[in-house]
């Protein structure tokens, strides 16, 4: 069994944590500032920063809440590399550990980024259950879960990876397409308009498909697969970008062969 | 200073905020909804919940059940007509997240799968895996998003609630990114801001549950009610306080000793193979006698026993439970499918919150309150498991209904009172903002408030501890009154928010210690070595504890009886 | 020091309320492994561009007669050409791998009342298409058939 629990307590190991600064009311561009922190075998990354916040300089800002890999807040690039460092362990690092804000994201404020441009994103996918009719609709008949739909495990099967994504935007800073083109949609938005479209519940596909074959979206993606690659949720957000080209050419095929079905109104 | 108006202002953006919003922007679609929070709705802690929310479902149940089950969890103190509309609307609003999105683990029929869950008599835990919080908050986020007048201020620290003529009229906000305050004035406010876990050191909750909704509600004359009965889980990771959930044992689980026994049989809170689905005061209970009887096992991080799930299989466990997995792996380097999880006691919930009736209101015109923020009280001194999320739904929803009948009959307060009133706490906050001739940093007050909480309102209490609790958080106020800060930057100053943030630690902390010392019996969570025995005849009634600045002052509210009369509670 | 990126990457879609520093790329960000792999996917593309200009120069050979197609095909026995056409070589078996490594989880999971054949499978119909294709055209050039 692992030290972390059970074993003796193992006497801290002294690193260098280097840190982004980055004040607009005091730098121009961002600086590195280093600590010597004595780090515990069983550190996260996230134990580290929150270690300098609270003993060794309370101005470093950062992100953090649950500390459990689910919340999304912690991502930063750890050594170069987008991790959630929450999840991310210490010891995997050496003696020195070069923590910056997400990269592809402008920097408010130390290891703060600015999650408006992606909250955007995620907006414009229209990410709900689309119907034409809500099947809950009429709320006074509204009486027992026999207002729930039917869903099969393989229709549940189809969207549910697409639904674990946490929001913490490592994807973002690892994808090469975002770097160089920075109106794409990107991997995190694309897979949750896929996972709505993939949805045995949901009736909003031809809408979303229309999105996906605009400019900046699906077809900007260049299948670097780096998302999938640091994705902490096993999302696989390659694979939900790539089957959304699929589906959109599909859809617009149809879209000349059959008459145009309605789009199911606004919202 | 800018002002906005709205008709109805939402603080906290979790599971009970973000349902409220979307009552009140399908229940007047004109009518404008702020929705204040802290952080990005989906860093909201609802995330992190992972068994499922209850609702009957199952042929084999009812409503009649599912209320005694919550009624006699609560040890007799919830409210009983709050409970039974709290059973009536839940699988009214399972259905509806469901018809959001919600990704529920389903039977082979196709329709939405149920778990056991401890004090439930019956399969009634709807549930999505093992990360239902999660995949809750996400469905409801973005079902908010279709909503144009669902106005979100993400990232605005809410630091007080501004009143006029006795009326809640809206909010002064911090806005983090700028460091400028807001007026954000609306005709009805709702607080769900969730719990504050964070005042002990050893807690499944985020870093973000400080207590804020409750702090501002108190701080505002409303009584917070029954803030002694803190839940400990049962199952909780030692050192982190990672959350393991419930369904581990609704799934089958064991809970054994350091010689590999099956404990909880012999403590006699479920019938054999129920035996660890007894309710989480109960285990918990059992769990500290097992260390306490030397038969728990000792690591870095304190004593423990083993969650064993190693007979379940890893098909079992990869399909239902793959988060518990996870969190094993990664959090205690323990891969349950082959090894036992070590676990400990570990502080979940409050049941007590800000004084709420049935429909959200509280005490003060205007101000109403939903989730783990408020009491209304469903829960009593013990909740049951699986019953929160669907309190968030429940109550969030009737909270909005009932703030937006309110505002609609409600004038604007005059915008310059309210704005001098936001003044006032901006400069307040301006001088607190880099306070370098403060004494102590935020980091040792905390630590001292969590040490205090840690000894005197554990799992087991007496009064002794919790007397001296009373006078070093009361003296832990005083201290935060004069901090230290570092930080003089406007922008995106987390320091500055902690210290509000500790602050409103302390006021919850103090309620909650004045309230533990003056319950003597033994009910639900709170538990007193030296009063071992329920007391009806003298207990028997809600702790009302108002805020005075000399201290909490007490007071009683009925317990709203009924159908069940309190009986012993056995399981 | 880390780099810039571009300077608007995942900017708001108004500018921000305070002033933010334009994103940033870590100092090392080529040099991460997953990066290396990626940066000589993309590489490949140029040596494809030179390939472009041998085929054009080649047909420009075809269609000035026999003589400048003899002297042209003559030319390609030079080290350096036969060099460059393995790297060609080596580039389309690279990026084919990896695509057909990738391309599996590419594919929807049905598409009306299709269903994808497993991973596996598909993997062992590229590779076999693949080489198929070769043998067909190394036959033909070689004048076996057709």
């Amino acid at each position: 069994m692992s030290s972390t629990n059970t074993g003796e307590a193992i006497a801290p190991t002294q690193k260098t944590i280097i840190i982004t600064r980055f004040d607009p009311d005091k730098d121009e561009v961002p600086r590195k500032q280093e600590y010597s922190v004595p780090c515990e075998d069983n550190w996260k990354v996230l134990d580290a920063v929150n270690f300098i916040k609270d003993e060794l300089d309370a101005t470093v800002s950062h992100r953090w809440s649950c500390r459990m890999a689910v919340c999304g807040s912690c991502g930063m690039m750890v050594n170069g590399e987008p991790k959630l460092t929450c999840k991310t362990s210490l010891k995997e690092y050496g003696d020195r550990v070069d923590i910056e804000p997400l990269a592809n994201f402008p920097i408010v404020r130390d290891l703060v980024v600015e999650l408006d441009g992606f909250m955007h994103k995620f907006e414009a996918v229209k990410p709900w259950i689309k119907r034409a009719k809500e099947k809950a609709e009429d709320k006074a008949a509204l009486h027992d879960t026999k207002l729930t739909f039917s869903q099969s495990a393989e229709e549940l099967g189809n969207f549910k990876q697409f639904s674990m994504c946490i929001n913490c935007m490592l994807c973002y800073s690892a994808c090469p397409v975002v770097a160089n083109e920075p109106d794409f949609l990107g991997p995190a938005a694309i897979a949750l308009g896929h996972r709505y479209n993939m949805d045995s519940r949901d009736e909003g596909n031809a809408e979303r498909n229309e999105i996906f074959r605009g400019e900046g979206t699906v077809f900007s993606c260049s299948f670097a697969n780096e998302c999938s690659e640091v994705c902490p949720k096993n999302v696989d957000p390659a694979a939900a970008v790539n089957q959304a080209k699929f589906e959109a050419v599909i859809d617009w095929a149809k879209g000349l062969v059959l008459p145009s079905p309605s789009s199911g109104g606004s919202n | 200073m800018e002002i906005t108006r709205h008709d109805i202002v939402i603080v906290g953006g979790g599971g009970a905020g973000l349902r409220a919003a979307i009552e009140a922007a399908e229940n007047n679609p004109t009518a404008s909804i702020a929705l204040v929070s802290k952080v990005y709705p989906m860093r909201s802690h609802t995330v992190s919940a992972e068994g499922g929310a209850a609702a009957v479902a199952r042929e084999d149940d009812n409503l009649e059940l599912h209320g005694f089950d919550t009624v006699k969890g609560s040890d007799f103190l919830g409210d009983q007509d709050a409970i039974q509309y709290f059973v009536q609307e839940a699988p009214k609003e399972l259905a509806l997240l469901e018809n959001w999105g919600c990704p529920f683990s389903r039977n082979e029929d196709g329709s939405v799968a149920t778990r056991a869950f401890g004090g439930m008599t019956t399969k009634r835990t709807w549930y999505a895996t093992d990360k239902i919080g999660f995949h809750m908050l996400h469905a409801l986020f973005q079902q908010s998003m279709r909503y144009k007048n669902i106005v979100r201020y993400d990232e605005f620290f809410v630091s007080k609630l501004l009143v006029d003529g006795g009326v809640c009229r809206g909010v002064a906000a911090l806005d983090i990114r700028t460091g400028e305050y807001e007026a954000i004035v609306g005709r009805a406010v709702i607080l769900t801001t969730g719990g504050g876990g964070k005042i002990f050191p050893f807690t499944t909750n985020g870093t973000i549950k400080t207590g804020d909704g409750m702090a501002l509600a108190y701080r505002a004359g409303v009584p917070l009610k029954d803030m002694e009965f803190v839940q400990y889980h049962p199952t909780g990771l030692p050192g982190t306080g990672i959350l393991i959930t419930e369904a581990t044992r609704g799934e089958g689980g064991y809970l054994r000793n350091s010689k590999g026994e099956r404990f909880l049989v012999d403590y006699d809170y479920g019938v054999g193979n129920k035996a660890e689905l007894g309710p989480r005061d109960m285990i918990s209970r059992a769990i500290v006698q097992e260390i306490e009887a030397g038969r728990g096992l000792s690591g870095p991080y304190g004593d423990y026993v083993h969650l064993d799930l190693t007979h379940l299989g890893a098909d079992t466990i990869n399909a239902k439970l793959p988060f518990v997995r996870e969190l094993a792996k990664t959090y205690v380097g323990v891969d349950p499918v082959t090894d036992p999880i070590p676990i400990r006691p570990v502080v979940h919930y409050m049941m007590g919150g800000v004084d709420t009736d049935i429909h959200g209101a509280t005490e003060m015109p205007g101000l109403y309150a939903a989730g783990e923020t408020a009491c209304v009280s469903i829960n009593g001194a013990n909740r049951l498991g699986s019953n929160s999320l669907t309190e968030c739904l429940v109550f969030g929803a009737a909270a909005a209904r009932h703030a937006m009948e309110f505002s609609q009959g409600s004038s604007n307060g005059s915008d310059a009172a309210l704005l001098a009133q936001v003044e006032e706490e901006a400069g307040r906050v301006e001088n607190l903002r880099g306070r370098k001739k403060g004494g102590e940093k935020i980091s040792e007050i905390r630590r001292e408030l969590n040490a205090v909480m840690e000894s005197g309102y554990g799992v087991y209490r007496q009064q002794d501890t919790m007397q001296s609790g009373v006078g070093a958080v009361a003296q832990l106020r005083g201290r935060v009154a004069d901090l230290r800060l570092e930080d003089d930057s406007k922008v995106f100053n987390t320091e500055l928010i902690t210290a509000l943030e500790l602050a409103n630690m302390v006021e919850v902390a103090e309620a909650l210690a004045v309230s533990a010392a003056h319950r003597k019996e033994s009910r639900g969570a709170h538990t007193c070595r030296d009063f071992t025995t329920r007391d009806d005849e003298n207990y028997l009634y809600h702790t009302m504890a108002y805020h005075d600045p000399a201290g909490p002052r007490l007071g009683k509210k009925d317990v709203v009886l009924g159908k069940w009369e309190p009986e012993e509670r056995k399981y | 020091m880390a780099g810039p990126a571009h300077p608007h990457s995942m900017a708001p879609p108004k500018p921000g309320r305070t002033r933010a520093a334009p994103p940033q790329m870590p100092a090392s960000w080529w040099n991460t492994s997953r990066m290396r792999t990626y940066l000589l996917f993309d590489a490949t593309g140029i040596i494809y561009l030179l390939v472009g200009f041998v085929a054009i120069r080649m047909i420009r050979a075809l269609a000035e007669g026999a003589g400048a197609w003899q002297a042209a095909m003559q030319s390609l026995e030079n080290p350096i050409y036969i060099g460059f056409h393995l790297l060609s070589l080596i580039s389309v078996i690279f990026v084919a791998v990896r695509f057909f490594r990738l391309f599996p989880k590419a594919q929807p999971p049905s598409i009306g009342p299709l269903k994808p054949p497993p991973g596996p499978v598909i993997h062992a119909a590229l590779y076999a298409v693949w080489i198929g294709v070769t043998v067909v055209m190394s036959l033909a050039l070689a004048g076996v058939i057709f």
